[in-house]
């Protein structure tokens, strides 16, 4: 399990660190004096300093150059993070795409009438809604509220597969209600819900026959963990949990049954209650209030937090004082953040953790300035807003569709397998393409990844075979893609579609989650290493390093001097191959 | 090296030398060399070199818990009808019946292999103490060092044993996540599928090799355990080629049910036949954690997913035909299932299984030690064998491996599952 970040790293962020100082230092290797200085950088497009890059590669579903200005129009990370925290940017992006597919605003009881009408199935509201949380992740202005989302959707994991009825949706949209507030609210409007309740069994479970299973997880999953409870605790935990009925697959009607509550006197760990009422509810809430408050508790929460944002292990000594934090602040989760990006352990940790499949995706359209451009228009049609999640699939993981309760591992070691290796590679590939998806997605065009001419007196180099500082540049049609190359992936299609499904009109377009582009005009001609440099830049976030940019030039067959202009094959038609470099690399594979 | 482009790099960033820059990558450094068309240079070399395995262990791991005594009924129990109500499975409709025990009527596919004695059930197995948490409970299961806090699986340790390097020697199916079992020192690689064993990029118009070059370059020297499974999916791809070259028909009329096991098994089979040295498969097969709904015969989980494993199993065996002779199969839970029925037709977690035990080497029946039932709320099928008793003499009966090293301070009881090694 990668801790350490490893000796190249460090030396690439020390010498990020003094990115500004010029071109020649951007390729310099550690311990070696300049014997480079004719390998040349683009430090004309601009990084982000690099705790802002660090902080923002971990808060967010990927670098964009927008998300760069966002940072620096607030006032820096520190600042641009408390924004996120007090909501202070808008969430249209939320409520626009949520009208892009019916489901996602539709009622449980809606939900259920169009599956029995054949209309749209749960397991395509379940589609739906994964799609849409990951286009969220996609497109949002509240980053920072998105990510811890998914976070609490993964440690209070229900899983989308069709098994929780018409409730998936509502779930993960009361989950994001609580990302950002009481730990103590979250779960318990979590475990009350009865997309849990019937996920672990809870719905239905009698006083004379508890079912255990959301009584048992809800000790070692969700809140105290193995070790700090005994297996009558686990009896006692199902019995203040019984009472909660759902008509499961006939009305899925939610109610609570006094007559199926278990009562009597009940102690779980250093908790009791009499318990005599038979609406357990209220012994149920102190419960949960209870468990939330539990140290151990605490801790787990700070480990999770710890490992996402941290590192896949993060030392005791952090996990304490952010448990510390948790308990201080009354279970509230934004002062946790707080201490956790101010950690040193926190700022020490850039790229250590690998990106999840989903992450993967999202990150993969943000990279290649991918617009979104129309929402789906029916049911799993091969609009890009669909599209996302089988991609997500064919890499390893769908969002919230783990098999089982303990949610998805969060570890390098679970997602650095064979497999996700190569699919990864795979839908970069086809990205960098733009072979799949083609519905309802804008890529750039290959010129476009040039550098624009600057406004000023100088271009981009002064190299002799280069057009001299002020001429003008070269104007080009925009290639045509080449065709012979086209190709589309299969991908495993979900069985048997229904018949599309009526949407509510909604004419809005999505807004673009970069920047909007001004017209620019590409530079007449730039070098190599010089462009490579600018896509680091511009898709990364970051000064190509050595070993990057010699993979390039192995994989674009150019020397670093080579001169590109817009008519070279590397833009007329091996820009995927380019593009794909720097996507594969360590770079983006990580976060 | 086909261009100049990449020495002239080197002298420009200085010291930068390809031969650093592929350490770790012997096969594939070689095989950069060819120009290769379809499938990159990478396929061209080391395939030769991988050793054939003499005989291959198939670990199904049946997760989330498998009901054993639906499996394999203790119909002679009388507490196993009194505790089960609803869904016991009648002593009338089961197979294979002996005087105490029968199998699930819905295993009938498999029946073949048992009437010829290559198929056996150890009921009454599981950890030495009980753990009714799945993931703490596979967790122990799959280490099988209790005490220890390294997390190296057992066939971690087990492919471990050799000098053979080899990231091929064990493969996860079907799961882009390695299970517990193989974490640990010895790589192992985890496929989708067959087919998904290409780099990307690596095509017919990348007629210098550049694509699998430039990856070696980015990969060579990447830390942490994304840097280890980029190299080893390197590597592995050029070792599957003759697998890839396989054709994807099952042999022998085989014909396995859909579904992702089905899959799987399909893929084992050809990796079998491939003969690329894999001497592990793992495969996952879930969720057997049936609180809800686990039915009866005519309804619910249980029947169905039994259905699709016996199926699965059957086609398997039929498809490898003579070469079973070096295949074993064992079946593994983090636990049992509750004595007593639910509310919702299902089972709670509980504590002793069956493990079922197919192909070379089995000594086909019924094994184990049936401590019988108690009928109360808390009733668990207790364990009488050890767990790794069973798997030690699978490892060392077929795969000639040593016990005390795949099962740190066991010391494993017989349990006559796995007839001895030939001298």
């Amino acid at each position: 399990m990668a801790t350490s970040p490893p000796p190249a790293r460090a030396a690439r962020r020390a010498v990020l660190t003094g990115a500004a100082a010029g071109v020649g230092a951007v390729l310099a290797r550690p311990g070696a004096a300049l014997a480079a200085p004719d390998v040349r950088g683009y430090p004309a497009t601009p990084v982000p300093d690099a705790a802002t890059w660090h902080g923002i590669r971990r808060f967010t579903a990927g670098y964009t150059p927008a998300l760069r200005a966002q940072v620096a129009e607030a006032g820096g990370f520190d600042a641009w993070f408390a924004r996120q925290l007090d909501g202070s940017y808008d969430d249209a992006w939320y409520e626009t795409t949520s009208r892009w597919w019916f489901s996602v605003n539709a009622d449980a009881a809606t939900v259920w009438q169009r599956d029995r009408a054949d209309v749209e199935s749960l397991w395509w509201a379940d589609a739906n809604y994964q799609s849409w949380a990951m286009v969220r992740r996609f497109g949002s202005q509240r980053q920072v509220l998105e990510a811890m989302a998914e976070l609490w959707e993964h440690h209070l994991h229900v899983t989308a597969q069709g098994a929780v009825g018409p409730f998936r949706t509502p779930y993960g949209k009361e989950i994001r209600k609580h990302a950002l507030g009481r730990f103590s609210d979250l779960l318990e409007a979590a475990i009350t819900h009865p997309a849990m309740s019937v996920y672990l069994g809870n719905a239905n479970s009698t006083k004379s026959a508890p079912n255990e299973n959301l009584g048992r997880e809800l000790l070692e999953l969700h809140t105290v963990g193995v070790g700090q409870y005994d297996e009558t605790d686990v009896k006692n935990s199902a019995r203040l949990l019984t009472g909660f009925k759902v008509g499961i697959w006939t009305t899925w009607a939610t109610s609570y049954d006094p007559n199926a509550h278990w009562t009597g006197p009940v102690r779980v760990m250093g908790f009791s209650h009499p318990n005599s009422d038979p609406d357990g509810r209220a012994a149920l809430s102190a419960y949960l209030r209870y468990l939330a408050r539990h140290p151990a508790t605490a801790r787990r929460v700070a480990r999770k937090l710890a490992v996402r944002f941290v590192s896949d292990t993060p030392s005791d000594a952090l996990v304490d004082d952010l448990a510390a934090v948790y308990a201080d602040h009354d279970t509230d989760i934004s002062a946790v953040l707080l201490a956790l990006v101010a950690s040193a352990e926190f700022k020490a940790a850039a790229d250590a953790k690998v990106r999840t499949p989903p992450e993967d995706v999202v990150a993969t359209y943000r990279a290649l300035g991918v617009e979104l451009t129309g929402r789906p228009t029916g049911l799993g049609d091969e609009t890009a807003a669909n599209t996302m999640l089988w991609q997500a699939q064919r890499i390893g993981a769908k969002p919230f569709d783990w098999p089982r309760p303990d949610g998805r591992p969060d570890t390098a070691a679970a997602w650095s397998s064979t497999s996700r290796f190569l699919a990864s590679l795979d839908i970069h590939s086809t990205m960098s393409g733009g072979w799949w998806p083609e519905q309802g997605a804008r890529y750039r065009e290959p010129v476009d990844w040039l550098p624009s001419a600057p406004s000023g007196a100088a271009t981009a180099s002064a190299d002799p075979a280069v057009p001299a500082a002020g001429e003008a540049p070269l104007v080009v049609a925009r290639p045509k893609k080449d065709k012979k190359k086209k190709k589309k992936k299969k991908k495993r299609k979900p069985p048997a579609p229904p018949p599309a499904t009526p949407q509510a009109p909604d004419p809005v377009l999505p807004e673009p989650p970069a920047e909007p582009q001004p017209p620019t005009t590409p530079v007449a001609s730039i070098r190599f290493d010089e462009l490579v440099d600018h896509l680091c830049r511009t898709m990364l976030g970051q000064p190509v390093a050595p070993t990057m940019l010699q993979a390039a030039c192995e994989a674009a067959g150019c020397a670093p001097t080579d001169v590109i202009t817009s008519q070279h094959r590397i833009v007329a038609w091996e820009m995927p191959r380019l593009l794909t470099v720097l996507l594969d690399s360590p770079l983006h594979m990580t976060r | 090296m086909t261009s100049s482009c990449c020495d002239e790099f080197a002298a420009l960033a200085g010291g930068l030398t390809r031969r650093g820059l592929f350490r770790g990558l012997a096969g594939a450094t070689a095989a950069v060399t060819t120009t290769t068309a379809i499938g990159g240079a990478f396929m061209s070399t080391s395939y030769a070199a991988t050793p054939s395995a003499p005989a291959v262990l198939v670990v199904l791991s049946m997760r989330g818990a498998v009901d054993g005594m639906s499996l394999v009924v203790p119909h002679a129990d009388p507490v196993y009808y009194a505790a089960r109500p609803r869904i016991a499975v009648p002593s009338s409709k089961l197979l294979a019946k002996d005087a105490f025990f029968g199998l699930h009527p819905d295993l009938a596919p498999l029946l073949p292999w048992w009437n010829a004695g290559s198929m056996a059930a150890v009921h009454a197995t599981g950890l030495p103490a009980p753990n009714r948490s799945h993931f703490a409970a596979i967790e122990a299961v799959e280490d099988a060092d209790p005490g220890s806090a390294a997390r190296i699986g057992w066939l971690n340790r087990l492919i471990g044993r050799d000098s053979v390097d080899d990231p091929l020697q064990a493969v996860q199916l079907g799961d882009s996540v390695l299970p517990a079992s193989l974490l640990g020192p010895e790589p192992a690689v985890a496929v989708d599928r067959v087919e998904s064993m290409v780099l990307a990029g690596a095509d017919r118009w990348d007629t210098h090799g550049r694509r699998p070059q430039s990856m070696s370059t980015m990969w060579a020297d990447a830390a942490g355990p994304l840097g280890v499974g980029a190299r080893s999916a390197m590597k592995a791809i050029a070792d599957f080629a003759p697998v890839r070259a396989s054709s994807p028909t099952p042999a022998n009329g085989a014909v396995y049910p859909d579904g992702d096991l089905g899959a799987s098994l399909a893929s084992a089979a050809r990796i079998i036949r491939g003969d690329i040295g894999a001497e592990v498969i793992t495969i996952d097969t879930g969720s057997w954690d049936h609180h809800v709904d686990l039915g009866t015969l005519e309804w619910g989980q249980m029947q169905r997913m039994t259905k699709e494993l016996a199926g699965a199993l059957a086609a398997f065996l039929t498809d490898l035909g003579p070469l079973t002779s070096k295949v074993s199969v064992v079946t593994l839970s983090e636990f049992g299932r509750r004595t007593r029925e639910n509310a919702n037709y299902g089972l709670d977690h509980g504590y002793g299984n069956v493990m079922l035990l197919l192909g070379a080497g089995v000594v086909g029946g019924y094994h184990g030690r049936w401590p019988g039932l108690v009928n109360d709320v808390d009733g668990d099928l207790l364990v009488t064998t050890d767990y790794r008793s069973v798997l030690s003499e699978v490892v060392v009966g077929r795969l000639g491996a040593s016990s005390a090293q795949v099962f740190p301070g066991f010391q494993p009881e017989s349990v006559g599952v796995i007839a001895p090694a030939s001298p």
